[in-house]
């Protein structure tokens, strides 16, 4: 089972990869899609062992939340805001799409260093766990950063919550699920309330740009 | 004397299987737009006919021209006998001979680009401009891939990384060899002319580039460069069934023959399993603008980058 996480791990990471080198709105969430899918398969499989192993079912009801939530309801809602938006491709980013991949190699790279003093009683593959969901952390953030368009930020938002999770679920086997169900009742709203923002700012500008929004300075 | 048989049995090998890969995967992709597509000897007539024509050189083309094709041919054909097909063809190998083989690779492709310019066409000058940009972008990544394999067996010998593999601790089973897997899937696009890339089917003059190199070339000459180019191709595809797939039957004492005959039929399963892997991403992508094939050689080195990393932070 330690070999289907790291190896589930790593798939995450790759996703994040993928991410960032997607450049269509609708491939964004596709990406974001299949990085849930391999969380609730993580999720599942930890919550089917605590279960069997320990007799506690939350982790498991929490992987069916997640499923429904974040594979189903949140692409979803996606998919209708940029639906109504005009953009498709986004064309202009502040950082081209080799150099953000070689990038993102990089902060990998930060990540495996600054927990490199982390010795302790850490065990290996929690280490291993911890470098690749944190680096999935820095490259939701960096995605965030690196584009212009509101939709790609609020992936971007959603990847970096995925790393969270994920930094929780692989190291520490889950946090106490009443934090976890806050966290996600917190991304539901934060997504719809950045959703009809979407709307508004696409609205009174024609664009999702946010570039645009310095317009209003004058 | 031995030795010497299974360098004759590689030989014949490579040459017997290398068209026919090709015709598979030409198979798969032609069932999948429903047609009846080529026989899957296609090739080895195509070859036999080239074979028999006359030689149409340019005359301002100089001796690199005409002996382009035999060092290309020699090279790869060189470079794949370092690759032992299965464990029992074992013949020569020494430490860092991986390295050694992709440099040798390497200059066939220098001499097919020297070609390429050589008769001063201006669709072979595009194609050797572009063949060597994309070299150079993918040439990092496989290096880093190399050595990652390298750091794995401990050992930088094609053989001694085969053996490990084989013995039974498959590398597939580690979650940075699918990294490492997926890092070299599209190096092998990259280099042997795949869809993302290069079209191998269509002769259009803007996005060519394998091709536009070969455009001048005719009769045996051109059966020499078609048949480096699938014979690269079958090198790595036997890098990824021999480094990362499981199972070859090992050669037991008692009974040579008959394992070496089952170590040959898994190793042509393996083979078959990856040409449909190729045919399946060509079936599925688009041709890539060529300033787009940077992304691809970013990802690549990505990848392969992330399972140098794994294997550091996991170690063995």
């Amino acid at each position: 089972m330690q070999t289907f996480l790291d190896l589930l791990s790593v798939l995450i990471l790759i996703s994040a990869f993928i991410l960032t080198a997607t450049k269509r709105i609708n491939s964004y969430i596709k990406a974001f899609q299949l990085q849930s899918f391999l969380l609730f398969l993580a999720t599942f499989t930890l919550g089917i062992y605590n279960f069997t192993t320990k007799g506690f079912l939350d982790i498991f009801i929490l992987s069916i939340i997640i499923f429904v939530l974040k594979v189903i309801y949140i692409p979803r809602l996606l998919h209708n805001t940029y639906n109504r938006v005009a953009y498709k491709v986004e064309k202009d980013f502040f950082i081209n799409i080799p150099s953000s991949i070689l990038i993102c190699a990089a902060l990998v790279i930060l990540t495996y260093y600054s927990l490199y003093s982390l010795d302790g009683a850490l065990n290996i593959h929690i280490k291993f766990n911890l470098v690749n969901s944190l680096s999935v952390v820095l490259i939701g953030l960096f995605f965030m950063i690196s584009r212009k368009k509101a939709i790609g930020q609020i992936v971007g938002f959603l990847v970096l919550e995925n790393g969270m999770f994920t930094t929780a679920m692989l190291s520490a086997q889950g946090m106490p699920i009443i934090v976890d169900l806050g966290i996600l009742v917190d991304l539901l709203t934060a997504v719809m309330i950045m959703g009809m923002l979407v709307f508004k700012i696409n609205e009174s500008f024609d664009s999702i740009n946010i570039e645009r929004l310095r317009n209003l300075r004058g | 004397m031995k030795l010497l048989l299974y360098v004759f049995m590689q030989l014949v090998l490579v040459l017997l299987l290398a068209p026919l890969v090709d015709g598979i995967i030409k198979k798969i992709k032609a069932f999948s737009q429903k047609r009846k597509g080529p026989p899957l000897t296609q090739m080895y007539f195509d070859l036999y006919k080239l074979m028999k024509k006359d030689t149409v050189v340019s005359e301002t083309a100089s001796w690199v021209f005409r002996t382009a094709p035999y060092i290309t041919f020699i090279s790869t054909l060189l470079a794949f006998m370092f690759f032992p097909a299965t464990v029992i063809l074992h013949s020569i190998s020494f430490q860092g001979d991986i390295i050694l083989a992709i440099y040798l690779l390497g200059i066939g492709r220098f001499f097919m680009v020297l070609a390429g310019l050589d008769t001063g066409s201006t669709f072979g000058g595009m194609g050797s401009s572009r063949e060597v940009m994309i070299a150079a972008l993918i040439e990092p990544a496989l290096i880093v891939v190399l050595i990652t394999l390298g750091l794995i067996a401990g050992s930088t010998s094609i053989y001694d990384i085969m053996l490990l593999n084989l013995q039974g601790n498959s590398f597939i089973l580690n979650p940075y060899s699918i990294l490492l897997f997926a890092a070299i899937f599209l190096i092998l696009l990259a280099e042997t002319a795949r869809i993302p890339v290069d079209d191998p089917s269509t002769h259009l003059e803007l996005t060519m580039i394998h091709e536009a190199m070969l455009l001048e070339y005719s009769g045996k000459h051109l059966a020499l460069m078609e048949l480096a180019s699938v014979i690269k191709q079958l090198l790595f595809i036997t890098i990824l069934a021999n480094f990362f797939l499981p199972t070859g039957w090992l050669g037991s004492q008692a009974t040579p023959m008959l394992s070496f005959l089952l170590a040959l039929i898994t190793y042509f399963f393996k083979v078959v399993c990856i040409a449909l892997l190729i045919a399946i991403a060509e079936i599925s992508t688009v041709k890539l603008r060529f300033f787009s094939v940077p992304n691809l050689a970013a990802i690549s080195f990505a990848l392969a980058f992330l399972g140098f990393m794994q294997f550091i932070i996991l170690g063995r």
